[in-house]
């Protein structure tokens, strides 16, 4: 499920390098170094999820093991939770801008 | 840097851990309340404190806090009359623990009280976490 959000995630941070195309050639030497700082952008924000969302999982394993405090396990979940959402709300925002260009008439 | 609601909810969390040892401390005190020493004479159990202090979290400058220290209670034991307990002494008394049963129960609910008011925090920054995302579902 994590290598399925980062790989979504990443694609799309792939996918969006590609809007700049849209703008006319002679500002695209400009604009290179801002769309690799949104692709970037969207890497760390799937990297960020995919490694809270690992660290939440060892800390709940821990937590079955007994090694770890139920606090401590419920954080690890949450943080887990809050950058899952954000990730989601984030890829739902940069999928819905996407396709909002796509529908553009030419 | 972290945003500030992200603070609240480590400092609330290190919070729920601070009163958890606190209420560890009053549950080992209660369950010893009545524990004697082995010999004649012997000292019995003695009454636990734990005492809380500030701690900087470098990584959010959050203001955590942490146990300072699970101290003993210096004051004097109880002492009864019992004869035929293996710990009396040559007069044929025994020393109890220091533990105030009255304290112990106050103390239990302070914890608890102080637990609550922290997961309430992490229950409202959690809210507000929501709300700011859902801004970018609209």
């Amino acid at each position: 499920m994590i290598s399925a959000l980062s790989n979504s995630l990443s694609s799309l941070g792939i996918g969006r390098t590609q809007a700049p195309t849209l703008t006319p050639p002679t500002a695209g030497a400009a604009n290179a170094a801002p769309a690799t700082g949104f692709a970037d952008a969207m890497a760390e924000v799937a990297s960020d999820a995919a490694r809270s969302l690992r660290s939440a999982e060892t800390v709940s394993i821990g937590g079955i093991n007994g090694q770890m405090t139920t606090q401590a396990v419920a954080e690890a979940v949450m943080n887990a939770e809050r950058t899952l959402q954000t990730a989601v709300a984030v890829r739902d925002k940069a999928v819905a801008a996407y396709l909002e260009l796509s529908r553009m008439s030419i | 840097m972290i945003d500030s609601v992200s603070a609240a909810l480590k400092i609330a969390s290190s919070g729920l851990e601070a009163q958890s040892t606190r209420l560890r401390v009053v549950s080992e005190n209660v369950a010893n309340a009545r524990s004697t020493g082995d010999t004649p004479g012997a000292d019995p159990y003695r009454r636990k404190t734990v005492s809380f202090a500030g701690e900087l979290d470098r990584i959010t400058g959050a203001e955590l806090v942490r146990i300072k220290d699970v101290a003993l209670d210096r004051s004097d034991f109880r002492t009864e009359y019992d004869p035929g307990n293996p710990a009396a002494d040559a007069d044929g008394y025994v020393k109890l623990p220091n533990v105030s049963m009255l304290v112990e129960m106050a103390d239990m609910r302070e914890a608890n009280r102080s637990y609550e008011a922290n997961l309430q925090v992490i229950k409202q920054a959690r809210e507000l976490v929501n709300l700011t995302i859902d801004l970018m579902r609209g």
